[in-house]
């Protein structure tokens, strides 16, 4: 593991100089981004080698006697590894540009600092092989997380949406202690290798209170909430990571805890269905409400978890079902998903963060033809749309369609599987089509029609970096969507080193199903050529003018006319209401010339509604009856202490 | 391989004649004598004739709508089993790619669509986005149901040769409310009465031919003949659903397919003429049942089909 300790390196390297450097902003940064993609760059290679190459690796520092750190590199960790270092070398490249015009240089140094760490804990967590290890960069993780979404902490809005990321991640953080203190109680040790023998009642309770833990940092709903509101708060290649990065070690939790507990009950993967295929639909549901771009993005965060979800139940479902090759093609189709949606939604949030920084705003219903002045961003944002959408020949779809197989698969076994599977197979066809809703609206209102203020027409897109950045992700849609057999060995990979009981994997069966996608997605392009050559030869040398668009009839139309996202989606919305209660506010109009006047909607997300008045007012209302504890003498703290070890010590 | 590929050519030809029977129905209800069965193919000709005006709002997705469209309704076609035959592809798991590639299409529809910046036409897109969710999850039903009954994933395997028969015989009741439910996916999706009315006069009331107000000219064209293949593409399996017969004459199975077809239109033909459009918030009601019916489908099988 010699390489992938010294790629980490260099990137706390980079993050550490541009601390040091701070007084040399340009120098630092050029410095900064240099080593953190270097270091990126060789940790990428060391996992794809270590892909290639399957063998486990491992290393152990014992310096902290019983707390030793304990790292090993399989299958799983080093295709996490390779999300993690591929994205993470992108937004790097992207923030170059990106964070020119910070204005404030201790800001920017900060940031890069908080991001190098983020890095190199988020690839420790996934390679970290006990308890403690896991825990401590996971909380590493988390804590730098909180720094890089409080980067614009003069706005109350960054605050606030700092400071609920800052609680659901601790309470999340809790949930896994409590799980990793069940397993601590009945093995004895930090090790992951003990969890196996657990009683089942324990291994049930660990897996729902990791599974709680876990998907608060993935975002599923209900533990999403403080997603919408964190991702938007960071500068965009932050959000990058963080949607589509860090919310995947997560899901890596998941996994890992499933794998370990190694527990095959149908349990588990019907529980993470009913998570993938609430989460999916509501995600995508809010999304469609949202009037901000970023925030619009995050919640389908929460939309792509749940399919990545999905997915997983449905290989566990396979799993405890004895189907090796349902098995197989939920996890496949669920980690191949993971690469996928790091991939276009870092590319989206790329896109949206370039929006922001040449318009200043991430208001969708203010924008508009924005697609005409940035034509890489806008190209390439529509390529991300269409792969996020699951469409054909994008990389989406391919991942959905082993999902897919992998749902048809239990429809022929008994009928507790057969009705997951329905609810699995069902609700992905709803969560795609609305899911095409939702970036039809964007690229719709965004990128075309006619710029709807004043923000949005003096509009340029420079920034080589960041063009460069959003491209190499656009190609990588494409290429994948072609020929998905050039990565599937990676997720295959991953899946072969879980070790489910279906080894070994009929590679040979995945590999026809890749081919026919290419053969699919060949035949499709093939198929336009000829109505492209249609189209050219009865264009030839015809008269072809340009003219306003047809107003049916009404000849003095303005750009305030055109439908708005608001109006677009409020017809779908209306489906949804009992699950997306809608906020409106305009005030009646009155007379024959009504004067000015406005209209203000708001989609409320239920799990946020109910939080307040579920969790946070009761946890209020207890502190506030036990508030004579706290009498601000620290001698009386001391006493609680004292008191407190005394009480343990007799009752354990 | 070269009778399949005969009969797609034959399918992209022969949809816009179709088609023209259903006019030709509604006429006769009128009482009216009711344009030439060849109307469609004079209309294609005259808009290959023209030129084109282009807005100015619009971009290159104005002019990649009806590429994509087309191009997506005859990549589907080809792997659509016409009249029993083999198609020409088929993999397992097509079902999921054609309903994609039809999403695809749709995808470029809207854009094209939004990218005129008239409100009419964003209004088309908002409902052109919505009732087609529905349907998906009905048309995947459906497949639930087949996949249940065979154990295969892809067209070839519910349509072509013995196979439909076959079908009937291990699920005869549960595939006649299939029928239905396809019948209500086919008018929605096509944009038929009740979910749609493509005569319309009144653009706020329009759901596709709003969408298309400022295509003109061959790009126009290509969007008609799109719209013609995607109705025979699912008239083609409601035909082969209710005469699955094979005769053991190669010519009469084409016969009976070509009845099946001109049943189907007819039916939808004097749908349109007997009953209004439904109001627009009514709609989603009347694609749910097509839902409801093959859910309800799938749950005998469960019972009573082992």
């Amino acid at each position: 593991m010699g390489q992938f300790f010294i790629s980490i390196l260099i990137i706390l390297f980079g993050g550490f100089f541009s601390l040091i450097l701070v007084r040399k902003a340009k120098f630092a940064k050029i410095i900064t981004v240099f080593l953190l993609s270097i270091g990126c760059l060789s940790g990428l290679m060391d996992a794809v080698l270590n892909l290639i190459q399957p063998g486990i690796a491992g290393a152990s520092f014992k310096y902290l006697n019983v707390f030793f750190l304990a790292f090993r590199m399989d299958g799983l960790s080093g295709f996490f590894l390779v999300v993690i270092f591929a994205v993470c070398l992108l937004a790097t490249l992207y923030s170059f540009h990106y964070m020119e015009h910070s204005g404030n240089d201790v800001r920017t140094a900060v940031n890069y600092f908080f991001f190098s760490i983020l890095i190199a804990s988020m690839a420790l967590v996934v390679t970290a092989a006990n308890m403690i290890t896991f825990m401590l960069f996971w909380e590493i993780m988390s804590l730098s997380s909180f720094f890089l979404v409080i980067y614009k902490h003069h706005k109350a809005e960054s605050r606030k949406a700092g400071y609920l990321y800052f609680v659901f991640s601790h309470v999340g953080a809790m949930f896994i202690f409590v799980a990793f203190g069940i397993v601590y109680g009945y093995t004895g040790s930090f090790g992951f290798d003990a969890m196996g023998s657990l009683p089942e009642t324990a291994k049930i309770l660990v897996f729902i209170f990791s599974f709680v833990g876990f998907g608060s940092k993935a975002g599923v709903f209900p533990f999403h909430v403080w997603l919408p509101h964190a991702h938007p708060a960071a500068p965009s290649h932050i959000s990058a990571v963080m949607s589509g990065v860090m919310i995947k070690i997560g899901i890596y939790g998941i996994i890992k805890m499933y794998v370990l507990l190694n527990f095959h009950t149908p349990i588990f993967g019907n529980i993470v269905i009913v998570a993938g295929v609430v989460s999916g639909i509501l995600g995508v549901v809010y999304a469609l409400g949202q009037h901000d771009l970023k925030r619009l993005l995050a919640y389908h965060s929460v939309e792509n978890i749940g399919i990545i979800l999905i997915g997983l139940g449905i290989g566990m479902i396979g799993v405890s079902s004895k189907n090796p090759l349902m098995a197989v093609l939920g996890f496949t189709g669920g980690l191949f998903h993971v690469l996928n949606h790091s991939i276009f939604k870092s590319l989206l949030f790329m896109g949206a963060g370039m929006v922001l920084h040449k318009t200043g705003t991430r208001s969708i219903d203010a924008l508009g033809g924005l697609i005409k002045k940035m034509k890489i961003t806008g190209i390439t944002f529509i390529i991300g749309s269409l792969a996020i959408c699951g469409l054909p020949p994008f990389n989406g779809f391919v991942g959905e369609f082993f999902i897919y197989i992998g749902g048809f698969k239990g429809i022929a076994l008994e009928n507790s599987v057969f009705a997951a599977s329905i609810f699995a197979i069902v609700s992905l066809a709803v969560i795609g089509g609305l899911a095409l809703a939702c970036f039809t609206k964007v690229v719709g209102v965004v990128f075309q029609g006619e710029p709807r203020t004043k923000a949005a027409v003096d509009v340029d897109e420079k920034g080589p970096t960041m063009l460069i950045s959003m491209s190499i992700l656009a190609g990588a849609c494409i290429l994948i969507g072609i020929f998905p057999q050039m990565i599937i060995w990676m997720p295959i990979k991953a899946v072969s080193a879980l070790g489910l009981g279906y080894n070994p994997i009929d590679f040979e069966s995945i590999l026809q199903m890749t081919a026919n996608i290419t053969l699919a997605a060949t035949i499709f392009l093939i198929t336009l050529l000829p109505v492209i050559a249609i189209r050219w030869f009865f264009y030839r040398g015809k008269i072809i003018r340009r003219s306003g668009t047809w107003g049916c009839g009404f000849t003095q139309p303005t750009v305030k006319m055109q439908y708005t996202g608001s109006s677009y989606a409020s017809f779908i919305l209306d489906f949804f209401r009992p699950v997306a209660p809608l906020d409106e506010d305009h005030p009646k109009i009155t007379g024959r010339f009504p004067l000015k006047t406005y209209y203000k909607s708001q989609v409320n997300d239920i799990a946020e509604l109910n939080m307040k008045r579920v969790v946070v007012n009761p946890v209020l209302f207890l502190f506030d009856k036990l508030r004579w504890i706290q009498q601000g003498d620290i001698h009386l703290y001391i006493g609680y202490i004292l008191l407190a070890i005394i009480l343990l010590l007799v009752f354990i | 391989m070269i009778e399949s590929i005969i009969l797609w050519l034959f399918a992209i030809s022969a949809a816009p004649f179709f088609s023209a029977m259903i006019l030709k129905v509604k006429a006769f209800f009128g009482g009216r004598k009711g344009p030439p069965l060849l109307i469609n193919y004079y209309t294609l000709i005259k808009l290959f004739k023209k030129g084109s005006v282009y807005s100015t709002s619009t971009t290159i997705m104005f002019k990649l709508g009806p590429i994509i469209s087309l191009g997506s309704a005859i990549t589907v076609l080809m792997f659509l089993p016409i009249a029993g035959q083999q198609a020409i592809f088929s993999f397992n798991g097509d079902i999921i790619f054609i309903l994609y590639t039809m999403g695809l299409s749709r995808f470029f529809t809207i854009a094209a669509a939004m990218d005129t910046a008239s409100p009419f036409e964003g209004m088309g897109a908002a409902r052109e986005a919505y009732f087609p969710i529905i349907c998906e999850a009905a048309t995947f039903m459906i497949f639930i149901l087949f996949y249940r009954l065979t154990g295969e994933l892809q067209l070839s395997a519910y349509f072509s040769g013995d196979n439909t028969i076959a079908l009937w015989n291990l699920a005869g009741a549960p595939l006649l409310f299939i029928i239905f439910s396809f019948f209500i996916i086919l008018l929605t999706e096509n944009s038929r009465v009740p979910a749609d009315d493509p005569a319309t006069h009144l653009e706020l009331t329009m759901i596709h031919e709003v969408m298309v107000l400022d295509h003109s000219g061959p790009d126009l064209g290509l969007i008609e003949l799109g719209s013609f293949c995607k109705l025979f593409f699912y008239s083609t399996i409601i035909s082969r659903l209710i005469l699955p017969f094979d005769l053991g004459f190669p010519g009469l199975a084409f016969v009976l397919y070509l009845l099946g077809l001109a049943l189907v239109y007819i039916a939808v033909g004097v749908i349109e003429s007997i009953i209004a459009r439904y109001r627009m918030d009514a709609v989603p009601q009347f694609v749910l049942t097509s839902f409801a019916l093959a859910f309800f489908a799938t749950i005998i099988t469960l019972e009573f089909i082992r």
